[in-house]
């Protein structure tokens, strides 16, 4: 790229939002203000069966490249690439799939280690997805 | 930039100011990771609501994982920061492997600044526009290469 001289000036700060520029770059995120109420919390537990089966849900979005999400796919659930690529078609064409199933602290699990790859994922009940 | 594999290595050669750029967008998006939850629009890709009709379970999802996803994100791009001294990269299969989510969240956040949302969204001819474009095709490349060993 000839011009990245040009766009090193250009970009210089320009991912950071005006509000949270002088904000620590490591900071911890201040988590009080999404603390959730006990009564709420208590009614989504109670409502739910014990042997419902919780999934995991990668949402397709326009910025991950399908070769990135199957490769994800392969290394983190260990499908064989063809599985692998399929879901990725499921989730570029209909726009989800469901990639786990099982119970609810293992599908959090699963989501949150999709998170940290980048990939939109959500935990749902079996019979939502 | 040149990405090609060195026996067992994956060797990223750098053009002019192109890894100036990178830890530049490093070091920006380490300030975007560790803003306060909520304070930046970038946070909702980089960080999605986990439960998509249970407000009370996804904001209990964010109380439990929000801190350590923060730290994991921060220290693998402050890892990639520290590899970009030099204008040839040298990595590991398990080095180049941690490039990868990084690129992906560059990309997120540069994704909701130039408000590229749904599949149809065009890249803006822009140089963040470029950037976007540039950062797809080195994450292309190492898996390419990440996928013949």
């Amino acid at each position: 790229m000839q011009r990245m001289a040009v766009v090193a000036q250009l970009v210089e700060r320009w991912l950071v939002v005006p509000d949270v520029a002088g904000s620590s770059p490591v900071g911890r995120p201040n988590f009080h203000n999404s603390l959730p109420s006990a009564d709420a919390d208590l009614e989504s537990e109670v409502v739910v069966a014990p042997d419902v089966p919780w999934v995991t849900i990668v949402w397709n979005d326009p910025v991950n490249l399908m070769s990135y999400v199957t490769y994800v796919f392969r290394t983190y659930f260990g499908f064989p690439k063809p599985e692998a690529e399929r879901l990725m078609l499921l989730v570029h064409h209909e726009g989800r799939a469901v990639v786990a199933t099982g119970p609810r602290e293992e599908m959090e699990r699963h989501t949150e280690a999709m998170h940290e790859y980048g990939l939109w994922a959500t935990v749902a009940k079996a019979s939502d997805g | 930039m040149r990405v090609t594999r060195a026996g067992g290595e994956i060797v990223l050669e750098f053009a002019d100011g192109e890894s100036d750029v990178l830890r530049s967008l490093v070091d920006q998006y380490l300030e975007v990771v560790g803003s306060e939850v909520g304070s930046d629009p970038a946070h909702e890709r980089l960080f999605p609501v986990a439960y998509r009709d249970d407000a009370p379970a996804a904001e209990e999802f964010t109380r439990y994982t929000r801190a350590g996803l923060v730290d994991r994100k921060a220290a693998n791009a402050a890892q990639v920061s520290l590899a970009l001294d030099e204008e040839t990269v040298r990595l590991s299969p398990d080095a180049a492997e941690r490039w990868l989510p990084l690129l992906t969240d560059l990309r997120l956040v540069i994704a909701d600044r130039l408000g590229i949302r749904a599949d149809d969204d065009e890249i803006p001819d822009t140089p963040a526009g470029e950037v976007y474009t540039w950062l797809g095709h080195l994450q292309e490349s190492i898996i390419t290469l990440l996928e013949e060993s």
